[in-house]
């Protein structure tokens, strides 16, 4: 039986009722379990008191609750093992959590259970320059590794915009994007291999050290983007590539996003992959301008951002290009910086996006939708009619390398239970348009339960089968990550 | 001490400033505490989540956890720089001990201090024996902000910043800046005390305390208040020599100067000016004495300043520089236990040994090239 206590937990509705529900979680939790957990982490690591588990019923996405009855943090995967055991054994729920900077509501306990905390499980174990790759812990930031691999001239090219606070684990478990998808591709072009903790307490390695390795199902690729719910990664193998030598950023902007979209098709078409080509629609340039005072064109109705990254004369090369194909596009203007400190500048404008837009209101919603590269400026426009039509505000920035937008939507306060349904009716209409449009529900957010209501609609009902078939496999008891994906 | 009023949970904290969390968690890797447990309860996200939860009520008020973590912030604002959607957690934290630590729920030791804050008689008799800097009355200028606690355990700071800057106004006459009131449970009364040395002291206030700055300005308005190496900016300075080289000096932050007033350029400009400068890797980062936190948690105040000290003697330094009196007395304790050969010294200290623009090699101010140790 896995007791359940629904969804919900820290809205007001329920505050009276709070200490009654830990109460009772404290009894599904049977004593000789907590005993058992105790005995496997120390006391220190084991969290049970009420303040020490409200900490652990969020993570970075709005609105979704769920109290868990522990938190655990283990030191090592056979730690870990020991733990899922149990858990299988009592039929309770583990979520496994990096950082908690999800924003797919992927670490939310919302079936009560034990949150596992990866976070003592953060040293990184080698940086291997001859085979250009880094073994790391789950815990361990995207950042220190990044900066593990730097002091070998190396780097590690996925950048989702966590990489500060993420963890590798999170990274490999969500299949973390960034603004480098379109040259350099995902998370899961460099996971090379992983070790995973499975619910019933086997420990398998997938991969290795090899590019090349077809011995078998790909597992390593099925477990990257599982949101734990497969198994729980305790160790990441990832490849690593040069560090290029000098990286460059610049702008143009475009009576309307229809011509920005064209100017792309224009840059890829004269041989140019930029590492970074980022777009801001009408909403976003107003609300940064109003925030930071960039002197941003007033005008615009679309800013580019591209940025590459090479030897200097290639990159030269490659903004002559770009350059060249916005202007034929007819872009009002085109600025490029001269060094890194200009190219600095110059993503300010994407870099404080979302702050500005979330100042515009005190409950910020950014979601993530993906459409087929031509069809970024139709999509686009169809958000902002959606918008108009639930009368919420929504402004929309993004990867326009990659078709990945971020749809974001801002409301005055957070207790306007009618303006929040409006926007999820609004957002439900979004990644309805996004499939439609040949796209999807999520580009590199993930699924957790956030997108859940969704995804047969995305993926069809054979292919949701078959999910819960892979997800019966992995996890006979179904205690990894309930209400997520795979349930 | 009288008690202030004591709000409840519902109006304890600004609901404008505790929305503005969107609860991203970028201020995790920032936080020292976190840095320590990596529990989200002891980060900047988590301890907003407990705020959030008291004012609701979903948190017992007498919740174990609030007690603890509200005590376990060092304070030190950190997070606020890394922020994306602008919290402003100094002053979230200060609304969250004016309820935790109000009156009898406030630890002992702080209770004295706030008490011994408040006696500006004693500090002005103290000074004076210990020979803290003061000009008559009749001068005017901007003024120099004493201190309370800095006038008696550093007297020589504001001598030397006085020989430094000899235009400044010295009165004997001032009270203390209130922010160990706010920092400690008594926002209220750390506002007030602020306006009124504001009011005792016309004009620019220059401090050589950089938490105290940073308090004054949130308080008097930042256009009134100058810290010692942001008013020293432009002047020229001689050099700091050790026998026949150079010093090699290195900065510690003062967090609230570095993190509230964004005051960090500064100092390291003058620095490098004067003697060879290091950047030490950890340099923003809190060194434990946190206010009134090295004396309340002692034990975990030495966590935070362990690996700082380490970071200390591996950077062949002659000097390590502090901004703020509690941070110097945190370094030269922590120091003098390893007995380290490196000296912690105030930054008014060092730039007057280095004197006025002279030929290098010509110390301006007598022949000893070591700052006096600890008093």
């Amino acid at each position: 039986m896995i007791y359940s206590k629904g969804p919900g937990g820290m809205d007001n509705v329920w505050s009276g009722m709070f200490a009654w529900l830990t109460m009772i979680d404290q009894l599904c939790m049977p004593a000789p379990v907590l005993t058992e957990l105790r005995a496997i982490v120390g006391p220190g690591n084991l969290r049970l008191a009420a303040g020490e588990l409200a900490v652990y019923a969020r993570d970075a996405t709005p609105l979704f609750r769920g109290m868990p009855d522990a938190v655990i943090a283990p030191a090592d995967g056979e730690q870990v093992a020991r733990i899922l055991r149990l858990a299988t054994e009592h039929r309770i729920p583990v979520v496994p959590r990096g950082a908690g900077s999800n924003l797919c509501a992927g670490t939310v306990p919302l079936n009560g259970g034990i949150v596992l905390s990866t976070a003592r499980m953060n040293r990184i174990l080698e940086v291997a320059p001859d085979e250009m790759l880094a073994r790391a812990q789950t815990g361990v930031t995207t950042q220190a590794l990044n900066d593990a691999a730097a002091a070998h001239r190396l780097f590690y090219p996925p950048d989702p915009g966590s990489r500060t606070v993420s963890t590798i684990g999170g990274n490999v478990a969500t299949c973390a994007g960034g603004l480098r998808g379109l040259k350099y591709g995902v998370t899961r072009n460099y996971v090379l291999g992983l070790t995973v903790v499975l619910p019933t307490g086997e420990i398998i390695r997938t991969g290795g050290r090899l590019w090349k390795d077809v011995a078998g199902y790909d597992l390593t690729r099925l477990i990257t983007g599982s949101e734990g719910t497969l198994g729980v990664i305790t160790e990441v193998t990832v490849a690593l590539l040069p560090d290029p030598a000098i990286s460059r950023t610049g702008l143009a902007y475009f009576d309307s996003l229809a011509q920005a979209g064209r100017a792309v098709a224009g840059i890829l078409a004269a041989g140019v992959i930029p590492s970074t080509l980022e777009f801001l629609d009408r909403k976003c340039i107003d609300a940064v301008e109003q925030y930071a005072h960039l002197g941003l064109h007033s005008d615009a109705g679309a800013l580019l951002l591209f940025g590459d990254d090479g030897d200097e004369a290639a990159v030269a090369r490659s903004f002559e290009r770009i350059a060249a194909a916005c202007a034929d596009c007819g872009a009002i203007a085109v600025q490029t910086a001269g060094d890194a400190t200009e190219s600095e500048a110059l993503l300010t404008a994407r870099r404080c996006t979302l702050p500005a837009l979330s100042r515009l209101g005190s409950l910020t919603i950014l979601e993530d939708a993906s459409v087929p590269r031509p069809r970024l400026a139709e999509m686009v426009a169809r958000i902002d009619a959606i918008a108009a039509r639930y009368q919420v505000t929504m402004a929309t920035f993004g990867h326009a390398g990659d078709g990945n937008l971020h749809p974001t939507c801002v409301l005055e306060s957070a207790a306007d239970t009618e303006g929040i349904a409006r926007a999820e009716r609004a957002f439900a209409d979004v990644f309805g348009t996004a499939i439609e449009l040949g796209g999807t529900i999520t580009g590199e957010h993930g699924v957790g339960a956030a997108k859940l209501p969704y995804l047969g609609k995305r993926l069809g009902t054979e292919q949701m089968a078959l999910l819960r078939r892979i997800k019966t496999a992995f996890d006979p008891a179904g205690i990894l990550n309930p209400g997520k994906l795979g349930s | 001490m009288t008690d202030a009023k004591v709000s409840q949970p519902g109006s304890i904290f600004d609901p404008d400033l505790l929305s503005r969390c969107i609860s991203c968690g970028f201020c995790l890797p920032a936080c020292p505490t976190y840095e320590l447990t990596g529990d989200e309860a002891s980060s900047p996200r988590g301890r907003i989540t407990l705020m959030r939860a008291l004012e609701s009520g979903t948190l017992a008020a007498d919740d174990p956890t609030l007690a603890e973590q509200a005590s376990f912030c060092l304070g030190c604002r950190a997070c606020e720089p890394v922020c994306p959607a602008g919290v402003q957690y100094g002053e979230l934290l200060e609304q969250w001990r004016g309820y935790q630590w109000a009156g009898r729920r406030r630890p002992l030791v702080v209770r004295f201090l706030v008490i011994a804050a408040e006696r500006a008689w004693a500090h002005r008799i103290a000074g004076r024996l210990r020979g803290a800097a003061r000009t008559p009355a009749s001068a005017s200028g901007p003024s120099l902000m004493l201190g309370c606690f800095e006038r008696t355990l550093f007297p020589e700071v504001s001598k030397s910043a006085l020989a430094l800057a000899p235009e400044l106004a010295v009165p004997a006459r001032q009270g203390c800046c209130g922010a160990l009131h706010a920092h400690n449970g008594e926002p209220e009364r750390g506002r007030e005390l602020a306006k009124q040395l504001g009011a005792q002291l016309p004009g620019q206030i220059v401090s050589t305390a950089g938490g105290c700055a940073a308090y004054l300005a949130a308080v008097i308005g930042r256009d009134r208040v100058a810290e010692l190496s942001e008013y020293l900016r432009d002047k020229p300075f001689g050099e700091v020599r050790i026998g026949d080289r150079r010093a090699r000096v290195a900065l510690q932050d003062s967090c609230h100067l570095r993190n509230g007033l964004g005051v960090w350029r500064e100092p390291r400009a003058l620095l490098n000016a004067i003697a060879d400068y290091v950047e030490l890797p950890g340099a923003g980062q809190c060194c434990g004495a946190a206010g009134t936190y090295a004396l309340v948690r002692p034990r975990d105040s030495r966590r935070v300043l362990d690996p700082k000290l380490d970071q200390i003697e591996a950077a062949g330094i002659d000097y390590v520089v502090a901004v703020n009196p509690g941070c110097l007395r945190q370094l030269r304790q922590g120091l003098h236990r390893r007995k380290s050969k490196v000296r912690a010294v105030h930054i008014a200290d060092l730039l007057r040994l280095a004197g006025a623009d002279e030929p290098a090699g010509k110390p301006g101010h007598g022949t000893d090239t070591r700052v006096s140790p600890v008093p």
